[in-house]
């Protein structure tokens, strides 16, 4: 796979090889505060979210909003095709998901801002516009706090990583489990920590746990209460649950999944990571990000959009949409798929598309959310909304309520500033069934 | 109860009131509908919309506002408010829309402001007031008597004083009235408990109402703040630990100053402190606290068989002069600054500069400077080395720095502009939040958009501190700009780009081409377009230039036009100053209430894990020092000694107070605040990396690494964040929470534990490998193999085989298979090489035993442990595997992970 370097030369990172060093998993706060009954809206019916991250912005205009009727100068050499949905059209180079577009609601004409990756990512992962004094946490910490997890699992995994500073305010104790590489195909993963390495076995894993246990007894009866031992000896059974489980470690091993499924990814790295998405959520992961990068494409944008780009994002997506489905799982899991902002619609001399906030696309599927929708639109030439914009807060707004998380909760940031989820979003009703 | 003292001084107070009118409550002077006496709208109206909560965060101090009605938060902006009530913006704020007025000067109780609290109108607040209140009363009258403006009039606030001014409780449930006054510049005092607000600092030990009644809940200390105008009061309140004060603590040493005065205030609270700690102890803990490093085995065994008395001074004073020692203080001052190669100015140079940061800031605290030499040296740092060089020249000087051979040492330079050259620090707000964090410890984020809620900070202050920073500038520069663009024209032309036409078909590839060749030239020592930091002179605009300059900029600039003014201190005449930095640095040096001291706390936070002022990095009135007096005498001792460091470090270290036992006993086992034990802390990000490997290097690797600061995590690519991931330790330092540098709060560092990292350290291949590792020092225990493997008759045998194989092999795969079996032969040499589990021959199994307890906890093993270490070698299938065993299980205890 490619190494993808964006335009502006900063961010230098592929996102589907490179683990981040930031992962982190469960932390202190998880098990020394038990989750508070009654915060979370029982009616919702996203138990679990996948968050999919298109980082270097997707151009709207030949995905999921073409304008077949654009001037030559706009509308590219894409062709709009049908779905199984009447009346939504897409690009030609998706046909796969043109087949299950009743599975998952398409936003256009989502607007803001800022044009530069950095922040127009922090704006789509977090939901809030970004402040020069505040990091604010992206969707997964808020969830892995909000809700609790299986014991044995991580709740929030990131494949292969989340991106800068995922955890904000929260603190680090909140951050993805990075697995930090992609899954191939047919192969087990190899997670940093919690495969066993080579020649290890399960019985080494309890025999040096038995002798652990003899000698860590330093602070056996004094300082019960002191956080920061209750919290080590918790971390410490909870390690041990996990390094033994045989659950965690089928999770990440795609080669048990039954060949029907299989078939539906193909072996890219991503279809293979939407793969691994279903299965964590299966086993019990309640958030799981998906980083796919590649999409910044101010040059050649149709040759590498057709040839890479869009053919695995529609084995992607399309695999983990009918995979959800079919296990039963789609109703409980909410899914957002976007990037940071759309593409200029005029074609540049390139062949290629600029950054474009004022126009781009999002989706949004499960977790009692509508399939087979189009909300919102952007006007002829895909240069802006045609109506009234959708905010990138008000999807995470959304995003959030299927999970049954009141979005307009308050945070206390570490120096006491009382801060909401989504500081300024209102959920898109139109997105719900 | 004991605070008659405190009653006296209030009754002397009420002597010392002018006017006994004053001195009255506000709801007996206010009590009639109408009267005389006319309320003041600053002095009571915004006070008491405050204290009824409507210029609140969640009604109409939101950003919003409510219901078509905003005021400011935590009213401090008096026009504003004004202007909202009677139904007109504000000239400057032209956004605005125009509200109804809520003022009916003819019949004011048909006012709005009075009709919706009262539900005499639809109030999305419900009912707040009655209509026969007192509160309603105030307003009313300030209305009849033409609801007028008065902040001119009524001059400065001088301060807030609380009566009592402490409260010791005896038992729970107790309550106390807060009686708060408030004193003007004009002499006026008044009586302005019903309109304050109040808040506790835990709500645990001490509760308090809306009006200012204290309640005792649980035993300790803490402190409940007042809040009028911009005074803010903190009163001391205690409930003691236990019968054991004053005359009945025990006697406990005070050998140092230190101890005295903490001590002092452990026998008010009734704490008896934990014992001094051992001397395995003693050196873990200040080994890693002063130095980030974990002692060696040799150097704990040497310092527990040390008999001499006077040995934990003396290794304070040896630990100083160490280079890791340096390098922690570098990687905690570069915390503070930011330094990181995601900030740095220069794309191509960016781990360069972050280590050319590093080393600048090193090679100052290895020699001992004084702090505020240090400070001064980044503070007024500029680009060119002298007032003479030319722009030729100075780019000639940066470019030595990085040239691939016989670079310039970049430390030498007099000073550091890179902290100003930050990619995060260009605009002039984020200058000041960053300086007020970096070098004073004072968070004033919250008064970039509205009044400090919690500190005396005003938005008017924000506005004149950022002046002094909008003079500074990084970029192209502006004198020199001519010599610039001939350079960078010249690189352009080099390669054949052209900036002009973007859109050329080979304009990225030019344009990398171009980055290249500039890399390339730095690389050689030729001089590339480096830009530069620069002040411009302060000078007075006129009014057309003032509103030219708003049109362009924006309204936030308006600062420029606004005289600078340091916090809490005076303006500056600014014509006065070239570099409007010299007086801010001159301030940060004299009588400075915070420069010091936010050092004295951090340094302090980092000994015991907790700052006499906590969040360290957060000094504001209303959250007050747990021990005042110990927090003067440091300070002010720490400003006598000439900003001497190592005074500082010595003056804590020697401490009994920094020397005591984590284990606690009945009065001070909920103790955080008064230093009367040691807190068990998880050590640090970098401490944890490089202590793996301290822990498993063999003998005379381990001692080489601590010192080797180019190895360290803490060393000179501590700064390089993302761009030196892949380095060793890399990953467990940022996983054990090393902050990335990227925002202003020392929170950025974090030593909470997470699931992660105790699995990272069970079974990550990094700490396996590293116990296992050819250096390590379980390698070392291998028996010596006699001769090479290459004499060994198995390799001889599998060596033949292969030249055979090769001969017969097709001539066209030859040079393939050549490569291939020399690369199975030379694995096969390593597999051999593998020890067949046994450990040398001249190694004592006792002695391991206590190797593996002082490589890891720094302390000898227990009678128990050893027989339970013995036991495991023995059960092992090999004594080399037992004592890996045991090595991995003393690196997974809680007391290698923690310092206690």
């Amino acid at each position: 796979m490619a190494t993808h370097t964006f335009c502006d030369g900063i961010q230098r990172r592929d996102f589907l090889r490179f683990g981040a060093l930031t992962g982190v998993g469960l932390g202190l706060t998880n098990y020394l505060q038990l989750a508070e009954a009654g915060q979370v809206n029982a009616k919702a019916r996203g138990k679990s979210a996948i968050f999919i991250r298109l980082a270097g912005g997707p151009t709207h205009m030949d995905t999921f909003d073409c304008k077949p009727d654009a001037p030559d100068t706009h509308r590219g050499e894409f062709k709009e095709i049908a779905t199984n949905v009447k009346g939504i059209r897409i690009s030609e180079h998706l046909p796969k998901l043109a087949k299950c577009a009743d599975k998952f609601t398409i936003l256009r004409g989502v607007s803001h801002t800022l044009a530069a990756h950095r922040l127009g990512s922090q704006y789509l992962n977090t939901g809030n516009r970004p402040l020069p004094s505040l990091q604010f946490p992206a969707y997964g910490a808020v969830v892995s706090k909000e809700l609790m997890g299986d014991p044995d699992l991580p709740p929030f995994v990131a494949v292969p990583n989340q991106g800068d500073n995922p955890t904000g305010y929260l603190g680090v104790e909140y951050g993805p489990f990075a697995t930090g590489s992609t899954p191939r195909a047919g192969q087990s993963m190899r997670i940093r920590g919690v495969s066993l390495g080579s020649g290890v076995t399960v019985d080494d894993v309890n025999r040096r746990q038995d002798l652990l246990r003899k000698f860590d007894t330093a602070f056996d009866g004094d300082l019960y209460n002191d956080k920061t031992i209750a919290g080590l000896n918790k971390f410490d059974q909870r390690a041990y649950a996990m390094l033994r489980s045989k659950k965690t470690r089928d999770a990440f091993d795609l080669s048990k999944e039954s060949e029907a499924i299989k078939t539906r990814f193909n072996e890219s790295g991503f279809a293979q990571s939407c793969m691994l998405a279903t299965r964590l959520v299966e086993s019990g992961v309640r958030f799981v990000t998906v980083n796919y990068g590649g999409w910044d494409t101010h040059n050649d944008n149709f040759n590498r959009l057709k040839t890479r780009n869009l053919p695995e994002l529609d084995s992607g997506l399309s695999g983990l949409f009918t995979s959800l489905a079919d296990k039963g799982l789609l109703d409980t899991t909410s899914v957002f798929v976007t990037g940071e902002f759309g593409r200029t619609p005029k074609i540049n001399a390139r062949g290629g598309r600029d950054h474009y906030p004022r126009a781009m696309f999002c989706l949004l599927a499960g977790g009692g959310m509508a399939g087979g929708r189009v909300v919102g639109a952007s006007d002829a030439k895909g240069e802006g909304p045609k109506n009234e914009a959708i905010k990138p807060d008000d999807v995470a707004a959304t995003f959030y309520h299927s999970l049954g998380i009141d979005h307009t909760k308050e945070y206390h940031t570490p120096s006491g500033r009382p801060v909401m989820i989504v500081r300024d979003g209102t959920v898109i009703k139109d997105a719900f069934a | 109860m004991r605070y008659a003292a405190a009653l006296m001084g209030l009754f002397l107070m009420t002597f010392a009131v002018a006017s006994a009118d004053a001195a009255e409550p506000l709801s007996k002077r206010f009590a009639e509908p109408t009267g005389e006496a006319a309320p003041s709208f600053r002095r009571h109206v915004v006070p008491l919309m405050s204290h009824l909560g409507c210029s609140g965060r969640a009604c109409h101090g939101s950003f919003q506002g409510r219901g078509g009605f905003q005021l400011s938060l935590f009213g401090y902006d008096f026009k504003k408010d004004h202007a909202a009530l009677i139904g007109k913006t504000t000239s400057e704020d032209s956004d605005a829309k125009e509200f109804p007025t809520r003022i009916n000067a003819k019949d004011p109780d048909e006012s709005l402001i009075l009709l919706k609290p009262t539900l005499g109108e639809k109030h999305g607040g419900k009912q707040v007031i009655s209509e026969d209140a007192w509160e309603y009363n105030l307003i009313r009258r300030w209305i009849a008597a033409g609801a007028k403006m008065d902040v001119e009039a009524t001059g400065t606030f001088d301060r807030l004083t609380v009566e009592p001014s402490e409260i010791v409780f005896d038992r729970p449930g107790q309550k106390v009235q807060l009686r708060v006054i408030a004193h003007w510049a004009d002499g006026t005092v008044e009586d302005v408990t019903e309109i304050s607000r109040f808040r506790t600092n835990d709500e645990s030990i001490a509760q308090i109402s809306e009006e200012g009644l204290v309640e005792s809940k649980t035993k300790g200390d803490t402190h409940v703040v007042a809040f009028y105008d911009n005074g803010v009061a903190p009163v001391p309140v205690m409930l003691p630990v236990s019968k054991l004060v004053g005359s009945k603590h025990p006697k406990v040493d005070t050998r140092t100053k230190v101890d005295e005065l903490v001590v002092q205030k452990l026998r008010k609270v009734g704490i008896v402190p934990s014992g001094v700690a051992d001397d395995a102890t003693f050196l873990r803990r200040v080994r890693l606290d002063l130095t980030g490093s974990l002692p060696t085995a040799a150097e704990a065994r040497a310092f527990l068989d040390d008999k001499s008395k006077d040995k934990r001074a003396r290794k304070i004073d040896e630990l100083l002069k160490t280079p890791e020692y340096a390098a922690w203080w570098t990687t905690k001052f570069n915390d503070w600054t930011g330094a990181s190669a995601t900030q740095v100015s220069d794309r191509n140079f960016r781990t360069e500069q972050a280590r050319q940061w590093y080393d600048w800031v090193n090679k100052r605290i290895a020699q001992n400077k004084p702090y505020d030499e240090i400070v001064a040296g980044i503070v007024l740092a500029t680009s060119r080395t002298s007032p003479d060089q030319d722009y030729e020249a100075y780019a000639t000087e940066m470019s030595s720095y990085v040239k691939a051979e016989g670079a310039a040492d970049f430390a030498e330079r007099p000073n550091m502009p890179h902290y100003w050259a930050r990619r995060n620090m260009r605009q002039p707000e984020e200058r000041a939040l960053s300086f007020s964090y970096a070098f004073l410890g004072v968070r004033l984020q919250c008064a970039q958009c509205h009044k400090h809620p919690f500190d005396q900070w005003t938005q008017q202050d924000f506005k004149q501190f950022q002046a002094f920073f909008e003079p500074i500038y990084f970029g192209t520069p502006r004198a020199d700009r001519d010599a610039y663009n001939k350079m960078q024209n010249e690189l352009n032309k080099s390669v054949g780009y052209d900036p002009k036409n973007r859109n050329a078909k080979n304009a990225a590839q030019k344009r990398r081409e171009m980055y290249e060749e500039t890399k390339r030239r730095a690389l050689a020592g030729e001089p590339i377009p480096w830009q530069e930091l620069q002040v411009q002179p302060l000078k007075k605009l006129t009014a057309k230039e003032r509103e030219q300059l708003i049109k362009r900029k924006g309204k936030k600039y308006a600062g420029r036009v606004i005289t600078p003014r340091v916090l809490g201190g005076d303006e500056m005449v600014s014509a006065q100053y070239d570099d409007p930095r010299a007086p801010l640095m001159d301030w940060l040096r004299h009588e400075n209430p915070y420069f010091a001291k936010a050092f004295v706390n951090r340094v302090w936070a980092n000994h015991f894990g907790r700052g006499i002022v906590e969040p360290a990095d957060d000094l504001n009135l209303a959250n007050p020092p747990s021990n005042a007096a110990l927090f003067d005498y440091l300070a002010d001792g720490f400003v006598a000694s000439g900003y001497d460091m190592r005074w500082l470090h010595r003056e804590i270290l020697n401490s009994d107070t920094y020397q005591r036992d984590w284990r606690t006993n009945d009065t001070n086992e909920l103790d955080e605040s008064n230093f009367s034990r040691a807190m068990v802390r998880r050590i640090h990000g970098e401490v944890v990396a490089d202590a793996i490997r301290i822990a498993t290097f063999a003998d005379d690797k381990a001692a080489e690494f601590v010192s080797n600061i180019e190895y360290r995590t803490i060393g000179p690519s501590a700064g390089y964040g993302r761009y030196g991931r892949n380095a060793p330790g890399a990953y467990a330092a940022n996983l054990f929470g090393k902050p990335v540098r990227e925002t202003t709060c020392d929170c950025e560092r974090t030593t909470d534990p997470t699931l992660l990292q105790t699995i990272f350290m069970r079974n990550d291949q990094e700490v396996l490998a590293s116990i296992d590792g050819k250096d390590g020092w379980v390698a070392s225990l291998r028996p010596q193999r006699k001769g090479s493997v290459k004499d060994d008759p198995r390799y001889k045998k599998r060596a033949a085989e292969l030249k055979e194989r090769l001969k017969k092999a097709p001539k066209k795969d030859q040079a393939r298979l050549k490569a291939s079996y020399k690369r199975q032969l030379d694995y096969y040499a390593r597999e051999l090489a593998k020890p067949s589990g046994g450990i040398r021959d001249d190694v004592n199994v006792d002695r391991l035993i206590e190797d593996v307890f002082l490589r890891t906890v720094a302390r000898y093993p227990s009678a128990d442990e050893r027989k339970l270490a013995k036991q495991t070698i023995d059960e092992s299938e090999s004594q080399l595997d037992g004592v890996r065993d045991l090595l991995w299980a003393m690196l997974n205890t809680k007391e290698f992970i923690v310092n206690h």
